[in-house]
């Protein structure tokens, strides 16, 4: 009996760590009790026990080195490596995922789809020439297509995939490290933030409005762009994005752009800022004047400390004076008379506008109200 | 199959083996089942582990925000330009209102900094004393009282291998990002910071570094065994290898910060090299209002023991060094050729001097 064991597992096993383990566990399985049968019974206990040692055998490890295996082995195919125009420093190579059973290909814009040809290379090498469909110089996304059935591939949803401290696995082929039909690099990590673009980098560092996934993989390297970040259970949290600098921190980024905003830009929806945006018109309506001066006679780095404040305008209205420092308005910090003058120049809709100012040792609130103005 | 020789005497107990041999069968698939996930059961409940910690930790984190300032200092820190435009993060270490952070989030010389506690009411900052080995420094905002602290872990307790998170402000969330890792090892730097493989960044310097339950292991910082500049160390961000101060048991380094005090990293003033005639290190050069100079050590003296121990190059006088502050005392027992026996010259170690011709390119901007 117990021999038979041993062997069913040596059977399903493939290798020797596994068999060694279902051989332990073997030794230690307790013996039957009341250990008296008639003959005729044997055989039959003989068959159902060799049946259940079977189905042990092969429910024996379904991986054993490793949980994210399967996960890996099943994304491996769902990605591919794209091939174009390299110009300078600006490499020929990305990644790219698959996102349809027809051939579609996301990955990031850039010139290296701007050469005679962009070659698609699937995970079993085949080299396929792609159609660029649509590309997004904001989102800085790319749709390509190829002539291939490829059932293999992401799904792509409105829904945000993983949170905060998930698992995430990232492949891509940075450093053009797998070649043909080699798998893609794969590393470990976890998400370190769900942030949005607006608030929370400048405006400088990408045109990108929208969320963003940031990951403690370090994925900001060339040929990267455009692979998968995904859960230790395969769904896809988003496609890693162009390397982008960002001017918070002065450091490059890892991060993904979210499966929602890759699924809107898929099926040609408009992205939810933007249509918000829409709503306020840039530019129809001129930058309220507070009537704020600004001591400039040092850097635009400087604080931003009010030198005057004109009479009846909107901020001698709410107080402000003279040696005030402006510390944010709406909420936006100014931390010097660079930001200010941006800040200042953004339209607004009109709305009272709250402004912090240190005046001493104290953080002053202050309403300025821009209506009357503004019309 | 063993040969067995066994005849129940009745039909039930036949049953009753049966049925216990399918039940052992079954619980030993399950058994298996659960054998196989065990390994990685812990890895899976981990992310909540995770989340839990953080969520532990982050009512002790501020948002550190500065204004104006220098717009970069001369040439590149470490490799990045100037400290970015976001806000910093710090630690709250008192209920009256302490914030322990990184000496490089003010690198720039902000004349105003603000804090903004897990209240979400900004406050302005005072910035009390630095130390400029740790690159830690003490801000306190006043009127406060009853703010959360975190659990600081016994710094001797900390184990090489165990999980680490950092955490930080920087990418201008009040949320934090965490990157998570190991401690790569203790007692790096002039024994003074844990190492991990943690991202450590601009985003989390002044961060904590916290553990599984989220106590606090030490404060991010950048650190470069070869520079104690401001910004050495910054070029290894997000690099897999990060520092972190421990401060369990750093009361007296706090209330020392808290006097507004600057502690400077120890400077010997001296360019040495090895020893031709044996090991030991021979001084080159005695700067001029060095600290060597000023306790007598002389050209062409022979630096054989430093506190007692011995030093046999001058790479290890130099890790001796750091391992001090200005203004500690030392004694170096030196060879002098005309000398019978080796002399004991006690040293009060100096600090480094300011780079020679312009002034500091790190001077604050005039304040009107």
């Amino acid at each position: 009996m117990i021999r038979a064991h041993v062997k069913s597992c040596f059977r399903g096993g493939r290798g020797s760590a596994r068999a060694k383990k279902c051989r332990a566990k073997a030794r230690t399985e307790p013996r039957p009790p009341g250990s008296e049968m008639p003959p005729g019974l044997i055989s039959a206990y003989i068959i159902v026990a060799v049946l259940l040692t079977l189905t042990i055998g092969s429910k024996c490890p379904a991986d054993q080195l490793s949980f994210l295996r399967p996960t890996i082995e099943s994304c491996q195919p769902k990605l591919v490596k794209v091939f174009g125009a390299g110009a300078g420093r600006i490499e020929s190579y990305a990644t790219g995922i698959l996102v349809s059973a027809d051939g579609h290909v996301l990955t990031t814009q850039g010139a290296i789809l701007d050469g005679r040809r962009v070659r698609v290379l699937t995970t079993d090498g085949s080299s396929y020439d792609a159609s660029v469909l649509k590309r997004d110089r904001k989102l800085q996304l790319a749709l390509l297509k190829i002539d291939a059935r490829t059932p293999e591939h992401f799904t792509l949803g409105e829904q945000s995939v993983g949170q905060k401290g998930d698992w995430v696995l990232a492949l891509s082929n940075a450093f053009r490290v797998a070649d043909k039909d080699e798998p893609l690099s794969v590393m470990m990590g976890i998400i370190s933030l769900r942030t949005s673009m607006t608030a929370k980098l400048n405006s400088r560092d990408i045109a990108y409005q929208g969320d963003l996934v940031l990951i403690d993989v370090i994925t900001s390297n060339p040929g990267a762009g455009g692979g998968a970040v995904v859960t230790s259970d395969g769904k896809l949290v988003g496609m890693i994005g162009k390397i982008i600098n960002s001017s918070k921190t002065n450091t490059r980024l890892n991060y993904a752009v979210p499966n929602a905003t890759l699924y809107r830009f898929f099926n040609g929806l408009q992205e939810p800022d933007a249509a918000q945006k829409n709503g306020v018109q840039p530019g129809n309506i001129a930058a309220v004047d507070l009537g704020i001066r600004i001591f400039r006679l040092g850097g635009k780095r400087d604080p931003a400390y009010v030198d005057r404040v004109i009479s009846g305008s909107p901020a001698a209205a709410a107080g402000i004076k003279p040696d005030d420092l402006i510390v944010s308005i709406a909420g936006v910090k100014i931390g010097n008379v660079r930001q200010f003058e941006q800040v200042i120049k953004q339209p607004t809709d009109g709305s009272d506008q709250i402004l912090v100012v240190k005046r001493g040792r104290k953080l002053l609130r202050l309403t300025v109200s821009t209506g009357e103005k503004g019309q | 199959m063993r040969r067995v020789n066994f005849f129940p005497r009745r039909r039930s107990d036949c049953l009753l083996a049966m049925a216990c041999v399918a039940s052992a069968l079954l619980f030993s698939e399950s058994l298996i089942a659960q054998q196989n996930d065990s390994p990685f059961q812990s890895l899976k409940v981990l992310p909540e582990v995770f989340r839990s910690a953080e969520r532990t930790v982050r009512p002790t984190l501020v948002t550190i925000e500065s204004f104006g300032g220098i717009s970069a200092v001369a040439g590149k820190i470490g490799g990045i330009r100037s400290r970015g435009e976001g806000n910093t993060t710090g630690v709250m270490i008192s209920p009256d209102g302490y914030v322990v952070t990184s000496t490089f989030n003010f690198i720039t010389r902000p004349p105003v900094i603000t804090v903004i506690p897990s209240d979400g009411k900004r406050r302005i900052a005072k910035l009390l004393g630095q130390d400029k080995i740790r690159k830690l420094c003490l801000l306190k905002i006043e009127d406060v009282q009853n703010m959360p602290v975190p659990e600081w872990v016994d710094a001797e307790k900390i184990v090489v291998g165990q999980w680490s998170l950092s955490l930080g402000v920087g990418y201008g969330d009040l949320s934090p990002a965490m990157s998570i890792g190991i401690i790569s090892a203790k007692n790096r730097v002039g024994g003074r910071a844990i190492q991990t493989d943690a991202n450590v960044s601009p985003a989390n310097y002044g961060g904590p570094l916290i553990d599984l339950k989220g106590r606090v292991m030490g404060i991010c910082v950048p650190l470069s065994p070869g520079s104690q500049a401001v910004g050495a160390g910054v070029e290894w961000y997000d690099s897999g290898i990060g520092f972190a101060i421990p401060l369990s048991g750093a009361g007296e380094l706090i209330e020392r910060l808290k006097n507004g005090e600057t502690i400077e990293p120890a400077f010997l003033g001296v360019r040495s090299m090895l020893d031709p005639d044996g090991t030991g290190v021979r001084i080159e050069e005695a700067l001029p209002n060095g600290a060597a100079k000023k306790a007598g050590v002389l050209v062409g003296d022979v630096i054989v023991e430093f506190d007692g121990r011995s030093v046999s190059n001058p790479i290890e006088l130099g890790t001796m060094i750091n391992r001090h502050e200005s203004g500690d005392t030392v004694t170096l027992t030196i060879d002098r050729e005309d000398a019978d026996e080796p002399l004991q010259i006690v040293v009060q170690l100096g600090s480094v001097p300011p780079p020679k011709g312009k002034s500091s390119p790190l001077e604050p901007p005039p304040i009107r």
